[in-house]
């Protein structure tokens, strides 16, 4: 018969063992001893007695840390950040996978007509810009609009009005580089004031509120500033339903 | 989690710092339980408390909301009650180990006398299973206490140890080993 070692006594002890130790122990009387003799240390080892902690013990715990500790709300400008980075990247991504479905398209009109692929390369980057620049402002004009009739009371219409405002202040860094590119002082300012006001509803302190919004419209002009958005929109061409791009005219 | 733990973390997230007050009143006994049994000493014990929370504090953006509060900081704290006594061992190697080098043999004899001798008795017993306890290494004392004191099982232990299961098992079995010689005296002789 093979006993029991004391590792397996132990974890019997502590109820850990299998069913096979327990087995054993009722008719081993040599491993039931030794398992009796266990117990019986192990019995005399008792917890120390915890010296008692008055009912107050937690508030002066707290009291000791409360100074040392910086509130969460002193950090809160990182987060949006943090978020605003996020934003960053997915927009690098995705001007990533624009660009190289552009190289790719340009490697295979090059095969197909070399002659024509210059002129195809200048087309496919207008048509990627103005696409690009079109659904900005698109949006920009939705945010604007809200801001405009928002109930400053509800908390469920300036949350996701923040959230969006941290979306479009990551495309607006790319549009102001396209307005410098293509030259247009005009867009580039206005783009410039939409960026103020989107990094104004995206950081400020406890989130958009009343009177952040008062304070918008009141210091930014932002009714203003929606209706610049109106004007450069109507100058970026649609896209009609065959792809065909349809100019206005303008300096877009 | 309790709903009360959890609305004041997110409290807290969103910059009311006050409302960490209340998980601190609130979970700062079974902190310094824990603590006082890890480390054996009082002072420590406080000190090892007021670290948990501390780093609780500042760690707060990466717990689950899902998780419970409660065993979390206690994790923190058994950490940190870990560090302690590792520390004290590498500051004062007498004081982590006091008695290390005397026989078991040389314990006092204990008589069947009631009264104050038979307190002094329990006193004196007291004092050599703490001896023991400083015998153990920090983990292997960490593991017993949270085996035998805390009721925990191995799979907790490794979890606030941060080992691997097997490791947390070895390790009380390695304390239970020792304890049991060091304290051989006492079954012959109480």
């Amino acid at each position: 018969m093979k006993h029991l070692s004391e590792e397996e006594l132990i974890e019997h002890h502590y109820g850990e063992g299998n069913s096979g130790a327990a087995r054993h122990l009722e008719v081993c009387t040599q491993c039931a001893e030794a398992y009796a003799a266990l117990g019986h240390d192990l019995a005399q080892l008792q917890a120390l007695e915890t010296p008692a902690r008055n009912a107050l013990y937690g508030e002066q715990v707290w009291h000791s840390l409360a100074s040392s500790l910086p509130a969460y709300a002193m950090r809160r400008r990182r987060w949006p950040r943090v978020g605003l980075w996020k934003a960053v990247d997915y927009a690098a991504v995705c001007a990533l996978l624009v660009l190289g479905a552009f190289l790719a398209g340009r490697q295979w009109q090059q095969k197909k007509s070399p002659l024509s692929a210059a002129r195809n390369d200048s087309q496919s980057r207008q048509h990627v810009v103005l696409v690009v620049l079109g659904d900005h402002l698109d949006r920009s004009e939705r945010l604007l609009v809200e801001l405009k009739h928002v109930d400053a009371s509800s908390s469920d219409t300036l949350s996701p009005m923040r959230e969006e405002a941290m979306n479009l202040l990551a495309s607006n860094r790319e549009c102001l580089q396209s307005a410098a590119q293509i030259d247009d002082p005009v867009l580039a300012k206005s783009l410039d004031q939409l960026g103020r006001v989107l990094a104004e509803l995206v950081n400020e302190p406890g989130g958009v509120s009343g009177s952040t919004i008062t304070r918008l419209h009141n210091e930014m002009n932002t009714d203003g500033l929606l209706f610049e958005i109106r004007v450069l929109r109507s100058r970026v061409p649609d896209r009609q339903p065959g792809g065909v791009i349809q100019s206005n005219g303008g300096t877009i | 989690m309790g709903e009360s733990d959890q609305a004041a973390i997110r409290a807290i997230l969103s910059g009311d710092k006050e409302a960490y007050g209340a998980l601190v009143v609130r979970h700062s006994q079974s902190l310094f339980r824990v603590a006082f049994r890890i480390t054996g000493n009082e002072a420590d014990a406080d000190e090892v408390v007021q670290e948990a929370f501390l780093r609780g504090y500042r760690q707060l953006e990466s717990f689950q909301l899902r998780s419970s509060f409660g065993t979390w900081i206690y994790r923190i704290a058994v950490h940190c009650a870990l560090d302690r006594i590792g520390s004290r061992k590498v500051e004062d190697p007498g004081r982590i180990a006091p008695g290390t080098d005397s026989d078991p043999m040389d314990l006092p004899l204990a008589d069947e006398a009631a009264g104050p001798e038979r307190l002094l008795l329990s006193r004196e017993i007291g004092e050599m299973q703490e001896n023991a306890m400083h015998s153990l290494t920090p983990i292997e004392r960490t593991a017993f206490v949270l085996r035998h004191m805390e009721d925990l099982t191995t799979e907790e232990i490794a979890s606030a140890l941060s080992i691997a299961p097997n490791a947390a098992k070895q390790a009380v079995f390695r304390a239970v080993q020792k304890l049991r010689l060091r304290l051989a005296a006492l079954r012959v002789n109480v």
